[in-house]
């Protein structure tokens, strides 16, 4: 999964049937590991009732393209949980963590 | 499955069906400068070498057969590293 904020929601009128009903949410990624490609936001569907401003898990994949109904959508990223706190630790050893777009979330150190 | 290190972690009361209960770790991969954020089932620890399975295989860490279709992962911790030779 990754880590991102929800800056914006996606409304669409024509829409492939397997997504009637379902809210798009534009997703800014913090850490995206392995991008499929290099891209500034992402659209997730969304599984547990998200709003814009906040911090979310977001699951990539097949996972998130077969788990939210019995047919499989046409996307491939979807909320999976709200974020309360992040705890991120100070030592890190050599690795350098980089944030997508240079924005930490904000975060407890450990 | 991909190698990292445990460097935080996530906490979160909305969750996704399935994933309540579940812990959710930052994990930096090594040789990388991105972290990902996988279940945890094995209480890892901070700071610990685990291994991450990654993708649809990452369900059956949490719930093995054919019905964790359900279930909202592509990232589980799937060992704790002790030690390689």
């Amino acid at each position: 999964m990754i880590l991102g904020r929800v800056v914006g929601e996606v409304w669409a009128t024509k829409k492939h049937a397997a997504l009637d009903g379902r809210k798009l949410l534009v997703i800014e990624p913090y850490l995206w590991y392995a991008p499929s490609h290099e891209v500034a936001h992402l659209v997730a569907v969304d599984a547990v009732g998200a709003g814009i401003g906040e911090d979310v898990v977001v699951c990539m994949g097949d996972p998130a393209r077969r788990s939210l109904g019995t047919t499989s959508m046409p996307i491939e990223a979807a909320v999976c949980a709200i974020v309360d706190r992040i705890e991120l630790a100070d030592d890190r050893g050599a690795r350098a963590l980089t944030f997508v777009g240079g924005d930490e979330p904000e975060h407890d150190s450990i | 499955m991909i190698r990292g290190r445990v460097i935080g972690e996530v906490w979160a009361t909305r969750k996704a069906p399935g994933l309540t209960g579940r812990r959710m770790l930052l994990v930096g991969v090594d040789g990388q400068d991105r972290a990902m954020v996988a279940i945890d089932t094995l209480d890892a620890r901070e700071g610990e070498a685990v291994m991450v399975s990654v993708g649809s295989g990452a369900r059956n860490v949490l719930a093995p057969g054919p019905d964790n279709r359900a279930l909202l992962c592509d990232a589980a911790i799937s060992l704790i590293v002790d030690g390689e030779g």
